[in-house]
């Protein structure tokens, strides 16, 4: 990705150390976290990469005692941010949060979908589709709610917004999903 | 009888993340209310269709990561502002200082590459700090402890300028600590 090329300090013993172990503990989870957020392979390739290089430069600013792979989503989730920021023009990646579906009221658009359903008509995929969907800040909570499991304060630390903001998103993002899906279930 | 629970409350609900009140309250709702049970149902397939897509979708670390890293990391020269403040390490640091004082006196505008001060801290006190931290730490054991760390730097280098920086090096034999119960 488009990371400013600032060099790199030689690593001292320990430096090196916590790399390696960084990686090798914990290289899997983000890279599948940064392909839950970007939905492709390579782009998932760069921002893991660049990510594990922030790690080595800031690697005394990790608290000892906290949770590394809190740490480091955050990373991700700042340079995918920043990286989307860089590309917007050029695609149409983000979708305004405004264009998610209103508050439900008490009204209830969506029908019952039983998980037995997403099973048997093979939802995955669609389901894939439709969190490419939604806008960056959207997908992002969503997985760290849904996939990672995350409470909202811990989701609000890795993302840097308020509680408040999370539990928004995640309430139009879900809401904007199942429509999706549902779009998607429906025969043409 | 009370208004039907909206979606939004739902989703809080299932995420564990409403007040104890408002808890129980949804609780108890869910139990009498069929409406509810199947809305809170769904959200909760979603989630679990989320996950299940995950797993089913989970890919290994390519290789190609670590090795372009370590590669980068390679080809990692010092700058020059790092060469000029491993100078003033402890057991270099007296006599370059000396020296360095004397520059200074004569080129001021080199100043603003010596911001880092010296550490004038000795490495056993940086040892002992740190083997405390260890004994406190019952998940040190799951990592190279600190005394295996600063053994294997102190062979590399067999430098007791090193040695303190190693022993100062914090957050390695903790960091997965908070990530265990994960
Ligand atoms: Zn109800």
């Amino acid at each position: 990705m488009g990371a400013p090329r600032v060099p790199l300090e030689p690593p001292t013993p320990e430096q090196k150390a916590f790399l390696e172990r960084a990686m090798q503990q914990y290289g899997k989870a983000t890279y599948n976290f940064a392909y839950r957020l970007t939905g492709n392979e390579a782009d998932a390739r760069d921002l893991t990469q660049d990510a594990f290089i922030r790690v080595y430069r800031a690697w005394r600013s990790f608290q000892p005692g906290t949770s590394f792979l809190s740490w480091i989503y955050r990373i991700v989730t700042n340079l995918h941010r920043d990286e989307l920021r860089r590309r917007k023009g050029r695609f149409q990646e983000e979708l305004p949060e405004d264009n998610a579906p209103a508050n439900f009221g008490g009204q209830r658009p969506l029908a019952v979908t039983p998980i037995e359903d997403y099973v048997e008509r093979q939802l995955g995929e669609p389901l894939s589709k439709a969190l490419g969907q939604l806008s960056a800040e959207q997908r992002q909570v969503v997985v760290l709610a849904d996939i990672e499991e995350y409470s909202y304060q811990e989701i609000a630390e890795i993302m840097g917004c308020s509680i408040g903001t999370v539990r928004s998103r995640l309430h139009r993002a879900r809401a904007l999903l199942r429509r999706l899906v549902e779009r998607a279930q429906r025969p043409t | 009888m009370m208004e039907h629970l909206n979606n939004d409350f739902l989703i809080d609900y299932l995420h564990g993340q409403l007040p104890p009140e408002d808890d129980a309250l949804a609780h108890a709702h869910l139990e009498s209310c069929a409406s509810c049970r199947g809305e809170y149902e769904a959200e909760a397939a979603l989630g679990e269709a989320l996950r299940s897509t995950a797993r089913a979708e989970e890919l290994e670390f390519p290789s190609m990561i670590a090795a372009e890293i370590w590669q980068q990391v390679r080809d990692a020269r010092p700058s020059l502002a790092s060469q000029l403040a491993s100078l003033f390490r402890p057991a270099i640091a007296v006599p370059v200082a000396a020296v360095a004082v004397v520059a200074l006196y004569f080129a001021a505008p080199l100043a603003q590459y010596a911001g880092t001060p010296a550490k004038h801290v000795s490495a056993n006190y940086y040892l002992e700090e740190h083997a405390a931290q260890q004994a406190q730490n019952p998940l040190g054991e799951r990592s190279p402890t600190a005394a295996q760390l600063i053994e294997s730097s102190a062979a590399d280098i067999g430098n007791a300028a090193d040695l303190a920086e190693a022993a100062d090096a914090p957050p390695l034999a903790m960091m997965a600590a908070a990530d265990a119960s994960r």
